[in-house]
């Protein structure tokens, strides 16, 4: 019988350390894990590295983390959509790594699939490609691009059960999937939980093997609230 | 009197081809959704994880789960699928994606695009840019002439930080229409209406030839707006 992951929030994020890196799902607002992020900003660290499309959106998300200093260093596709972060890089608080998008979605699944690295024709003769190795295959020029294992992952699905089967819904999959690969310790946030054997197996986005530990999402966040809130208890 | 946005966006349609999988970027390329020509039958992909975007939902039907990268709600044709950002990114890089439409801040002569950062500027980030001018079979540049302080972005050499080298196909303005072969580089096909080829000859700062079927008053002016809101946006 695989194991039941579910843990109160302040058991499975006590694993976050000052110094971390950690791998965060979502994309502007869509399938953010917002029940963890704001669990995060009560918590007392500092100097984190994350990995995430962007910081959130408007003022909500990731860049509350930047605002309360809790973040050294951003590695993301594009900060657009929350100005704090320019600021914060401006006022010399943070750096931001910018990396295409798809480099970095491919980082983080090649650092969940055991794999050194991977070569892109995405960025070539560009700053990309700056302090960089091009490998040429077959005449055509590749960045060679390292990939990342975080510490840490945090993610949100739709529905997910009590082995940390994931399944996501509609454009909130995005980044979710490749993060809960990445990192050593996978916390996720799950809106609808459900006992093992409920999900469809031939339905599930992220097996449970990447999982380690499952928490229920603040229900006020939730999309589409499909199990009754009891199923937690249910399950056990 | 159509705008200049209206204008580009709907020539730029009629570069779509009946089959074509489609990236629009965020903004004035979104716009050429609502000018798919009648007849024509393209699937938009977009990088945040959804293929086969439809209209915009009804008001009060919006759902948060489904939205395009520039985060507008959004619903799926019949046959539309999710998927995460890594797959989405393997149908970009992987050519799998026929044609993207972007703006640019410059295009140069050898194609080369810079779109994504004004040095000293605020930094935004290049998003899924940088893969989409790599992997899509074709490239177009879809942008006003020239900038709000009206210099050219069609420059002798891009000198901003570069999305792509040599990535640029096809360039759409309110003014012209060129497109860039390996053998002959930029060729000047179309010219809009209230434009003359010294007109655009004095906004244009790549090289370019002046094709023998040059086509003048092509576009734009009093022809109207066939928007048809296909994406409802």
């Amino acid at each position: 019988m695989p194991k039941n992951k579910v843990l109160p929030i302040e058991e499975a994020m006590s694993h976050i350390k000052s110094g971390m890196s950690i791998a965060i799902g979502g994309f502007i607002g869509q399938g953010d894990p917002l029940t963890l992020i704001d669990y995060l900003k009560t918590m007392d660290v500092s100097d984190l590295t994350i990995y995430e499309n962007d910081a959130g959106f408007g003022q909500r998300g990731t860049v509350e983390l930047v605002n309360q200093g809790k973040v050294k260093k951003i590695v993301a596709s594009h900060v657009g959509t929350t100005p704090d972060i320019a600021k914060a890089m401006n006022e010399g608080r943070l750096v931001v790594e910018a990396t295409p998008q798809g480099t970095l979605a491919e980082m983080l699944r090649c650092g969940g699939a055991g794999l050194g690295g991977f070569l892109t024709p995405t960025g070539i003769g560009t700053i990309a490609e700056e302090g960089k190795q091009v490998v040429e295959v077959d005449g055509k020029p590749y960045i060679l691009v390292p990939a990342v294992r975080c510490d840490i992952a945090l993610v949100r699905s739709h529905r997910g059960d009590t082995w940390g089967n994931l399944i996501y819904r509609g454009t909130s999959r995005n980044f979710n999937g490749p993060a809960a690969m990445c990192a050593d310790y996978v916390i996720a946030e799950v809106e609808n939980l459900y006992t093992m054997g409920e999900l469809d197996p031939e339905a599930i986005h992220t097996s449970g093997i990447f999982v380690d530990a499952v928490v229920r999402a603040n229900v006020s966040y939730c999309t589409v609230r499909e199990a009754p809130l009891e199923s937690a208890t249910r399950s056990k | 009197m159509a705008s200049a946005k209206q204008i580009i966006a709907q020539r730029a349609a009629g570069e779509l081809k009946d089959g074509q999988i489609i990236n629009l970027g965020i903004g004035l390329p979104t716009m050429i959704a609502n000018y798919v020509p009648a007849g024509v039958d393209v699937v938009f992909q977009t990088e945040n994880g959804g293929i086969g975007v439809g209209p915009a939902p009804a008001p009060g039907c919006e759902d948060r789960d489904r939205a395009n990268a520039g985060n507008q709600p959004i619903s799926l044709i019949a046959g539309g699928s999710y998927f995460d950002s890594a797959t989405s990114f393997a149908m970009i890089r992987g050519g799998h994606v026929d044609a993207t439409f972007l703006g640019t801040l410059q295009v140069d002569e050898e194609g080369n695009i810079a779109n994504w950062i004004v040095p000293g500027g605020m930094l935004a980030g290049m998003g899924g840019a940088m893969d989409l001018v790599t992997g899509s079979k074709i490239v177009h540049i879809v942008t006003e002439h020239c900038a709000r302080d009206g210099s050219t972005k069609l420059m002798k050499q891009c000198t901003f930080p570069l999305t792509g080298a040599k990535e640029a196909d096809v360039i759409i303005t309110e003014r012209a229409v060129l497109r860039r072969f390996p053998d002959k580089g930029w060729v000047l096909e179309e010219v809009a209406v209230g434009y003359t080829l010294d007109d655009i000859a004095n906004c244009t700062h790549l090289a370019y030839t002046v094709a023998d079927d040059v086509k003048l008053n092509a576009f734009g002016g009093d022809s109207g707006d066939a928007s048809r809101s296909v994406l409802g946006l």
